[in-house]
């Protein structure tokens, strides 16, 4: 008889499960803040250098705000796992600065959680092409349904 | 952007450490949620079907899922319950005029309805006024604002323990079930429907059950998805994520449900998550399935090893 078949067990299983989906509903609908989001690539990887506007609705800065910034690759999810970075302010009030390193050209969709003072989850996508030589270029807004370029590895293209 | 730059090198070790274990967090929850997408992958392949279209019904389950929750404000049980039986449902349908296809007809026919079904999801709007906007799938450009686990204060870490115990509860049903006269019957029919239907096995309804089984757990691993990520968008489910299902069950094992995890640890928690190989990573993949396939076409852990595994405990049990 293996663990999981006594009968005690599996109701116990069973009821953690409900438990842990039924449980937390102390939920509340906190206020959505504006999140702005610029991201320019540039060097080998390519990296990704974003700066996050963030405001309240009555458009006064959030300070002191808590954001990890990651990214996926929507034409195959889960499988491109970027290791997501917390953001740094930038010194201007409500802005924040961090870098991802891609792993390739291409749509990417970059997430961007607020973990404090409010809770959000923001998600964008963006197209991520080639720049030339030693220059830096914006990542523009992808247009629905865009794959953008071969999902090739980003081969060096200048950068810092 | 005339920002200073300050990475996150400048952070404290703190942040850094808490970033990590965010990441690991994340990456477990993808590997729980893709073994769903996997196991349902390896329900079909017990029964000798191929289907390359269990990515539509990850898809089909997401955007169920996330109705659910978003339009009616429904609980997440509810919601997932309700994605689960939509999927079956639609891979129930798909089973019964597909039922005399051949191996290669069916698969054909299954990636086929997969590329249907992100059409559909790319045409279907339906929004509705909600305090933040309009709320619900918007075609082309995807559903957004799934925020019930942000809404109902639901850390990652919360929802890694959910992800792993729904996980943990399907493996347990899914082992449970092969020692049974279902299970026999499922690999019977798998391995020689001839000779299951001369034993008395009813092969169309074996392969009805399974597919609907496989629907809905595929279902369950895209409404898990919708929620962890808030936003998905049909170009989330093409192809590609059907093809690694298979691949992962395949490489796995098909002796036991434990099978497609050991894939999915493999490409997404070892080749992935590791960086090893870098760009070289989907070739390394493909070109270990191409070997698997041809010497050990069961997969890693097959019926044979799984056996002497088994008998090997027994002896050692015994001892």
């Amino acid at each position: 008889m293996t663990l999981s078949s006594h009968p005690r067990i599996r109701l116990l299983m069973l009821a953690g499960v409900v438990a842990i989906l039924l449980g937390p509903r102390l939920g509340h609908a906190s206020e959505r803040p504006q999140v702005g989001l610029q991201c320019m690539s540039y060097g080998t990887g390519p990296m990704l250098e974003c700066l996050i506007d963030l405001k309240r609705k009555d458009g006064t800065p959030i300070e002191q705000a808590q954001i990890n910034l990651g990214a996926l690759m929507p034409s195959m999810p889960m499988a491109h796992t970027i290791k997501p970075v917390r953001v740094a302010p930038t010194g201007k009030p409500g802005e924040y600065q961090g870098t991802l390193t891609l792993e390739m050209l291409g749509v990417w969709s970059i997430d961007i959680d607020i973990v404090a003072p409010v809770r959000d989850k923001v998600s964008r996508n963006l197209m991520v092409n080639e720049c030339k030589r030693d220059l830096r270029c914006a990542a523009t807004l992808a247009k629905p349904g865009d794959k953008g370029p071969d999902h090739r590895p980003a081969k060096g293209h200048g950068g810092h | 952007m005339a920002a200073q730059p300050r990475t996150v090198s400048g952070h404290s070790s703190a942040w850094v450490n808490e970033a990590v274990g965010q990441h690991l967090i994340g990456l477990s929850s993808d590997m729980a949620i893709m073994s769903l997408l996997a196991l349902s992958a390896y329900v079909l392949l017990l029964v000798g079907r191929v289907s390359f279209g269990q990515q539509a019904f990850f898809g089909l389950g997401a955007y169920a899922s996330g109705v659910l929750s978003v339009m009616f404000h429904a609980p997440l049980l509810l919601a997932l319950g309700f994605g689960m039986a939509f999927g079956a449902l639609c891979s129930w349908l798909l089973a019964m005029p597909t039922m005399p296809l051949s191996g290669l007809q069916y698969a054909v026919a299954t990636l086929a309805f997969g590329e249907m079904a992100r059409i559909v999801l790319s045409g279907w709007q339906w929004q509705v006024l909600s305090p933040d906007g309009p709320v619900g799938p918007a075609g082309i450009e995807g559903f957004r604002d799934i925020r019930w686990l942000l809404e109902h204060d639901i850390t990652p870490a919360h929802f890694l323990g959910m992800t792993l115990a729904i996980l943990a509860l399907v493996l347990v049903v899914l082992m449970r079930t092969e020692r049974t006269r279902l299970g026999v019957a499922l690999r019977m029919t798998g391995q020689d429907d001839t000779l299951a239907a001369t034993q008395g096995i009813d092969v169309s309804q074996v392969r009805l059950f399974a597919a609907a089984v496989a629907g809905a757990l595929a279902a369950l691993g895209g409404g898990l998805y919708a929620h962890r990520t808030t936003y998905i968008e049909p170009a989330l489910f093409d192809p590609m994520l059907g093809v690694h299902a298979v691949g992962y069950a395949l490489l796995g094992g098909l002796g036991t449900a434990l099978g497609p995890l050991v894939g999915v640890i493999f490409d997404l928690g070892l080749l992935d998550a590791t960086h090893l190989f870098s760009g070289w990573r989907m070739v390394v993949f493909g070109g270990l399935l191409a070997l698997f396939l041809r010497w050990r076409p069961r997969g890693l852990l097959d019926e044979q090893l799984v056996h002497r595994l088994s008998q090997i405990l027994n002896w050692k049990a015994r001892a």
